[in-house]
């Protein structure tokens, strides 16, 4: 067995020493842990500038297309407001009442024995029906049945065309004169009726026929 | 199996690596790798959205070629309706008009006054005006009124008579006294 002498002991030991070195090696694990989170980072770095590319054609893309885009969204919604606009104005024009079609109606209720002094209408607000007020004077042996004749007529002739239609007298009273209609002395009985109804749940009037006779006087 | 034993002074470097290491880290992480990180996010959620917009955008042209074609009825009936208001205020040019109207249908001495005028409500006719007239008739026939009131509902599409009041004349019996309340809807001008 051959003998070794190991006349270096202390210098080995002091190599195997700095060897060990935990700083040295710390610094060893932590260059490579460095280079791979710099590879790491290189790889993300790539990959977020490959994206940004993909981004700069899209951007170029759209840019191209955005006016033409921008101008046809702007006019759908012109477009779409002007439909509604219009639909409006037609709900508005056809929800309008209409008198002369009311004048003509009433015109062909009065007798030549019954007159109106005075007619008040009122149309209501949210289509909620139209209110007249009609004042006048009946003549005959039995004014108060030639005015409830004009109830009567009032009634049938407006319930042909409107809806929910009221006639009702608000007042009638026998008044202390005597007229001449045809050449005969007559009773004469004022009367106050209350017209109501709702315009447009029977038919709605395209356009309001002209009246065809004037009010008997 | 020889065990290391670290000195106290290597357990000191040591812990002063373990520190840099996890400094490192947080560095890294936080600044350099989270900014990149959020901006590659940011800019898929950009080319999501452009792809988006861009595959949108033939439909909206598409759309728009579309609607022009069926929306001709109401742009052509808008545009006349817009047409029958001329310009300027309506106070001047309204009672005028009515006179006019009115002496055509051989009722005189028409005059209209401003009632009032109001807005509508946010929605499909804003940006209209509701102006409220009242119109009188001194000398009017109830036959020739009723003919006036149909030829003007059928000419003035946008006016409403919203009341009507007739009352004999006394001194002149021949004829009717007529206040009408009506209200037209003009486009305010811009």
């Amino acid at each position: 067995m051959a003998l070794h002498l190991n006349l270096l002991h202390e210098e080995i030991s002091e190599q195997r020493q700095r060897q060990r070195d935990p700083l040295k090696i710390g610094m060893q694990v932590l260059g490579a842990l460095g280079i791979l989170l710099i590879l790491y980072y290189m790889w993300n770095a790539y990959r977020t500038l490959e994206i940004k590319s993909r981004l700069s054609t899209l951007n170029h893309n759209w840019a191209k297309v955005e006016p033409s885009v921008t101008a046809a969204q702007k006019r759908v919604d012109e477009l779409n407001g002007v439909i509604k606009t219009t639909r409006a104005l037609d709900d508005y024009i056809d929800n309008r009442f209409f008198w002369g079609s009311f004048l003509q109606k009433l015109s062909e209720c009065v007798a030549p024995n019954t007159q109106l002094t005075s007619l008040l209408g009122t149309v209501l607000d949210d289509n909620k029906g139209v209110e007249i007020v009609i004042e006048g004077v009946a003549a005959g042996r039995e004014p108060r049945s030639v005015a409830e004749d004009l109830r009567q007529m009032l009634l049938e002739q407006l319930k042909q065309v409107y809806g929910d239609v009221k006639v009702e007298f608000k007042s009638l009273e026998d008044v202390d004169q005597i007229v001449i209609v045809g050449g005969s002395h007559m009773a004469v009985a004022h009367y106050t009726l209350n017209i109501s109804f709702k315009p447009n749940t029977l038919s709605k009037p395209v356009a309001s026929p002209t009246p065809g006779r004037g009010r008997k006087k | 199996m020889s065990r290391i034993k670290f000195t106290k002074d290597e357990i000191k470097k040591l812990a002063l690596s373990t520190m840099g290491l996890l400094f490192l880290l947080y560095v890294y992480f936080n600044f350099f790798l989270g900014p990149l990180t959020s901006s590659r996010i940011a800019a898929l959620e950009a080319i999501k959205d452009r792809k988006a917009k861009l595959d949108g955008s033939k439909d909206e042209i598409t759309k728009a070629t579309r609607l022009e074609q069926t929306a001709k009825n109401a742009t052509t009936r808008f545009a006349a309706l817009k047409a029958l208001n001329p310009e300027g205020a309506p106070i001047a040019w309204f009672p005028p008009r009515v006179k006019t109207f009115f002496a055509n249908q051989q009722i005189d001495k028409a005059t209209a006054r401003l009632d009032k005028n109001s807005g509508f409500k946010p929605g499909d006719l804003s940006g209209w005006t509701r102006y409220s007239w009242l119109i009188e008739l001194p000398q009017a026939d109830y036959a020739t009124l009723g003919k006036a009131l149909a030829e003007m509902e059928n000419s003035e599409p946008l006016l409403a008579v919203t009341k009507v009041t007739i009352h004999t004349s006394p001194d002149q019996p021949q004829f009717q006294k007529v206040d009408l309340a009506a209200e037209n809807i003009i486009m305010e001008k811009k």
